[in-house]
């Protein structure tokens, strides 16, 4: 027998042998509620061992797209700077206190340790937790828009769904003529959205660009989303349009978490006004 | 198994094993296997999927028969099968496989067969301490009862080949 015949043979026996052998586990596990604990254990370290790997392989290809993304983003704010310290020195010049604007968030940049792309209620591990200040219901962003929302946090680690998720809903908003509406994932295509109950009195054209509205506690306003796709009406009343988003969910690594730093406020205000 | 002589020691050697850690509590640090050295003795022209198949069926036959864990006799002995050809080669060499010669005392001699019978049970133990313990039970307990195990169960699976060989094949 050739040596690639004998190759062959040794991989499927290996593969019989595995089979064979997770039956036989399997079984174990479902006798003992000991051995059911083990077996998980090892099952999660292995996969957890798995998935770290594979993701730094995965990041060490997209390296250099990374850093082209990142040499344009650094541009990009360097122009956006240097326009705003020319505004600021031309009301300076003027007398006036130039206006600084502070969004009520706190962001931290954390970078992801596992996240799941292919079921329908996707999540993110991110590698900050509360010892870093990470609250639940905190946004996760990136320069292309809306990754989740934080879930859980442990004090090392925080859980996050991801948009990608069907029980996750955003606040969203037409940039051109300010028509918000919820947006969701549509559960087909990783960068695929849906905005819906958009009044049909407002007119919606395709590539109009939908930004997070700034109405909810968690996403801070005017963050990109995506652009308007195909829509249609529904019930004769509402547009449910579908959104183009910018972020592409198969090569993210880093992302910023933003914390509203007004959260407590809100929410003991919302009780009161409840009671 | 085309002897059927073989065939019904093979079954008395189950049953015996099943009658063994049903009824016999030796302790807590000792425990008698030979179902390796059926596994080994198995005729040399059952390949790889053969031994599988069959260390399954009787792991999961002892389990099922026993007051043991359905499955850890069956997890524990698939990597003896697994092995077998490998360790065959190891001990005796690759001219068994090429002339087709079954496993003999006669022929190779104790200590080769003593070798292939420890090699054999050492990886049944390994497997079979380590997950009956599931991670629970200290190392060194482990380590005792592996090597008591090991001595005792060697021992008796010597004997048992010989039973196997007597008027054999």
């Amino acid at each position: 027998m050739s040596q690639a015949g004998k190759a062959l043979n040794i991989l499927i026996y290996a593969a019989i042998f595995i089979l064979l052998e997770i039956a036989a586990l399997a079984m174990l596990k479902s006798s003992s509620s000991l051995q059911n604990i083990w077996i998980n254990r090892a099952s999660h370290r292995t996969m957890a061992f798995l998935w770290s790997h594979g993701e730094k392989i995965r990041y060490r290809f997209q390296l250099q797209e990374i850093n082209e993304r990142l040499a344009q983003e650094n541009f990009l704010l360097n122009q956006e700077l240097r326009a705003y310290r020319a505004s600021d020195t031309a009301l300076l010049k003027k007398g006036i206190e130039p206006y600084k604007e502070a969004d009520g968030f706190r962001y931290i940049p954390a970078s992801i340790v596992k996240m799941s792309r292919n079921t329908a209620h996707n999540y993110i591990i991110l590698n900050k937790g509360s010892d870093d200040g990470v609250t639940p219901h905190s946004g996760i962003i990136t320069s292309k828009g809306v990754v989740g929302i934080i879930d859980a946090v442990g004090r090392h680690y925080s859980y996050g769904l991801t948009f990608m998720n069907n029980n996750v809903s955003i606040s969203a908003r037409v940039k051109k003529n300010g028509v918000m509406g919820p947006l969701a994932w549509d559960g087909k295509r990783r960068n695929g959205a849906v905005l819906r109950d958009l009044p049909l009195h407002f007119e919606v054209n395709q590539g109009d660009t939908v930004i997070t509205s700034g109405i909810s506690t968690i996403f801070p306003p005017d963050i990109p989303l995506g652009t308007i796709g195909e829509s249609k009406t529904v019930n004769g009343a509402l547009h449910f349009t579908a959104v183009n988003m910018f972020q592409d969910f198969s090569s993210i690594k880093n992302v910023t978490i933003a914390i509203n730093t007004g959260r407590e406020e809100i929410e003991s205000l919302e009780k009161k006004e409840e009671q | 198994m085309k002897n059927p002589e073989l065939a019904l020691k093979y079954a008395i050697f189950v049953t015996a094993q099943v009658l063994i850690w049903n009824f016999c509590d030796f302790s807590q640090y000792v425990m008698l296997c030979f179902l390796p050295a059926l596994i080994m003795y198995l005729p040399i022209n059952h390949g790889y999927i053969y031994s599988m198949v069959f260390a399954f069926a009787i792991g999961f036959a002892v389990d099922f028969l026993s007051s043991g864990m359905l499955g850890l006799t069956a997890a524990a002995l698939l990597p003896v099968a697994f092995m077998r050809v490998a360790i065959i080669n190891m001990v005796f060499g690759s001219e068994l496989f090429s002339r087709e010669e079954n496993l003999s005392l006669r022929k190779q001699g104790a200590p080769k067969m003593l070798t292939c019978i420890v090699l054999s049970t050492a990886l049944f133990l390994a497997v079979y301490i380590w997950a009956d313990g599931a991670g629970t039970r200290p190392f060194l307990f482990n380590l005792l009862k592996f090597f008591l195990s090991l001595g005792l169960s060697s021992l008796v699976s010597y004997f048992v080949i010989r039973i196997l060989e007597s008027e054999n094949r």
